[in-house]
């Protein structure tokens, strides 16, 4: 007797899922290709850079990608061997963040500020990188990024995508200082090299996450998140960087904290959403439209236009901030923020007209997947949840009942609920429009689920 | 829309790469920087042997041998600090004429007691319409923090 022990396909015609994973890996091939080759170059031709902390860097760069597959990957696998996998992915990660330490130590901490100061500004950053990434996944009001992922994304645009632009830019920037003649056109070249190589870093962390987890890749709303978070990570890093190189800079002249608050303030607070979040939620954007385009050349084209719009609005903040004029004067605490507004403002009201657009069609597609599922009868999504289930104050103002009614335990059974029902009218809506690679079975079992999660509800 | 505008702002930014940096600009003449030594203010004299680092307490120049260029050739030397400031300048003018400027040293910030540590880029220059064209001779120093 011939047993099936794979379900088929939702769509039996689909051959995506095995051509994402080889660009994938793809992808990742090059990236440490990319990494072993600028490291080897900067030994060979640089002096800036010890052996040491290319050797280390390219060690906790490995660890932590594999740690991170494996922590994602994790989450797809049964109970059973979830905890086994757990345990490898925190050992791997850990490892590769103390390797990362030493290599920060000797780049940045060592040579400048020394560890204390770079504690210290590290913590100041904290905060406000937490609060970012709070609000920027809050942003997806209807279907919510699972933390592990946005953490995940952060990671990786605080550390992976960091070290490769360490190595790049210093061969760049050192290039085009033999090269060119100082003043503008070294900094367009330089402005260029930011845009370029800190965007395409920042980027392949958000297209690894398209191909890997398609299932919690939605569409353009979720491309914004994962994307923002990244550039969240890398502002993080690059925050620390700047407060301690500059601290060491101007405490003989004993300007140094204010030297690093004012980076923290520009970077933090100023800048917190105005720079990277807002250039990578643009290659997020891109991805995320690729994700719901039918034809391979679409979504080539969509994910191609995201990168250019985030390398366009990087270029044009490191070559063209200058020419906004700050005068050494107290108007000129007013003039810093209006720069802000007027050079990198009109690229974040594009990004929020995208995350609104996002929102809308996203929102108005999934309360026809839960009307259609309450059709069914089926006792998942009954009618009178839709529209609850469809306003995020109702879905709120349910889980408050919940919990005035049956405290902390009710609250967090009905938000399981709730997200069950969420993830179910997504599977649908994604299986509709044949975007789905799960098989059939797969919603029916999230179906049972939600009956079962909703039996617990009612029993509470 | 979105990717039309990129396009847009990165071809004026190529736009203004090539007018600062004009292809078709190498002139094939190299100006014979002699050394970068440490500076004393008070005399306005270098002293001791031509060095690539300094410390960050010590003030240093360039010394640039003009007759080394056309004489007639309008050029400049200048210093850069790391984040791209000027520090310390002579010219432009015709070589000929920049011989009583051939000790150009870098100069303490105002309000600062000590040059800012970092990497420093010396370059002498040819200047063409107002416009720095080419790199005639270029020197970098390294100053320490401590």
């Amino acid at each position: 007797m011939i047993t099936q022990t794979t379900p088929p396909a939702a769509d039996p015609e689909s051959r995506l899922r095995p051509a994402r994973y080889g660009v994938a890996i793809t992808v990742t091939a090059l990236v440490i290709l990319a990494l072993v080759a600028s490291s080897i170059l900067n030994y060979v031709y640089l002096d800036t850079i010890p052996a040491r902390a290319s050797l280390y860097g390219l060690l906790a760069v490995a660890l932590i990608t594999l740690g991170t597959y494996i922590l994602v990957r994790a989450f797809d696998r049964d109970r059973a061997t979830r905890r086994v996998h757990l345990i490898r992915a925190a050992v791997l990660i850990g490892l590769g963040v103390l390797l990362w330490l030493l290599v920060i130590d000797v780049f940045v901490f060592t040579q400048s500020a020394g560890p204390g100061v770079a504690v210290v500004c590290a913590l100041a950053c904290l905060p406000t990188t937490a609060f970012g990434l709070f609000v920027v996944r809050r942003m997806d009001r209807n279907h919510k990024e699972p933390w592990r992922l946005v953490l995940v994304a952060a990671a990786w645009g605080a550390i992976v995508a960091t070290s490769l632009v360490v190595w790049g830019e210093t061969l760049w920037e050192s290039s085009a200082q033999h090269a060119l003649v100082p003043g503008p056109g070294l900094d367009t070249s330089l402005a260029f090299m930011a845009g370029i190589l800190e965007e395409l870093a920042k980027g392949v962390a958000v297209l690894l996450l398209f191909l890997v987890m398609r299932d919690q890749f939605d569409d353009v709303v979720d491309g914004i998140v994962y994307g923002a978070a990244v550039g969240l990570g890398f502002n993080f890093l690059e925050s620390v960087s700047y407060m301690t190189n500059l601290y060491s800079i101007y405490l003989p002249e004993g300007n140094g904290v204010f030297a690093a608050g004012i980076q923290w303030y520009g970077r933090q607070a100023l800048g917190l959403f105005f720079g990277h979040a807002t250039y990578t939620a643009y290659i997020g954007a891109g991805v995320g439209i690729a994700r719901q385009l039918p034809g391979m050349r679409h979504k080539v084209l969509a994910i191609v236009a995201g990168f250019i719009v985030a390398i366009s609005a990087h270029f044009s903040w490191d070559a063209w901030a200058t020419i906004f004029p700050i005068q050494n004067s107290l108007f000129g605490i007013v003039e810093v923020h209006l720069r802000t507004l007027v050079m990198t403002g009109p690229f974040t009201a594009g990004v929020i007209a995208l995350l609104l657009f996002g929102i809308r069609y996203e929102g108005q597609n999934l309360v026809e997947q839960m009307r259609k599922e309450a059709a069914t009868g089926q006792g998942a999504i009954l009618p009178e949840d839709v529209a609850i289930l469809s306003s995020p104050w109702q879905r709120l103002k349910q889980r408050l009942q919940a919990f005035s009614r049956a405290g902390l335990k009710g609250y967090l059974e009905l938000s399981r609920l709730q997200t069950a029902q969420l993830d179910l009218a997504m599977e649908r809506w994604h299986r509709e429009r044949k975007e789905i690679d799960t098989p059939l079975e797969a919603e029916q079992r999230l179906r049972e689920r939600v009956i079962q999660l909703r039996h617990w509800v009612a029993a509470g | 829309m979105f990717a039309t505008v990129g396009m847009v702002i990165l071809a004026i930014g190529l736009v203004e790469f090539l007018y600062f940096e004009r292809p078709g600009e190498a002139s094939g003449i190299k100006a014979h920087i002699v050394g970068v030594f440490a500076y004393d203010p008070a005399t306005k004299q270098v002293n001791g042997p031509d060095r690539s680092e300094f410390p960050r307490s010590g003030q240093f120049a360039a010394v640039v041998d003009w007759s080394s260029l056309p004489a007639n050739l309008v050029v400049d030397a200048r210093w850069y600090d790391s984040f791209g400031s000027l520090e310390g300048e002579a010219g432009p003018g015709n070589a000929s004429g920049l011989t009583s400027d051939s000790v150009i040293p870098v100069q303490v910030p105002p309000g600062f007691r000590f040059v800012l540590p970092g990497r420093y880029t010396f370059v002498v220059e040819r200047i063409e319409g107002g416009v720095p064209v080419e790199v005639l001779g270029r020197r970098f120093v390294v100053v320490d923090r401590t």
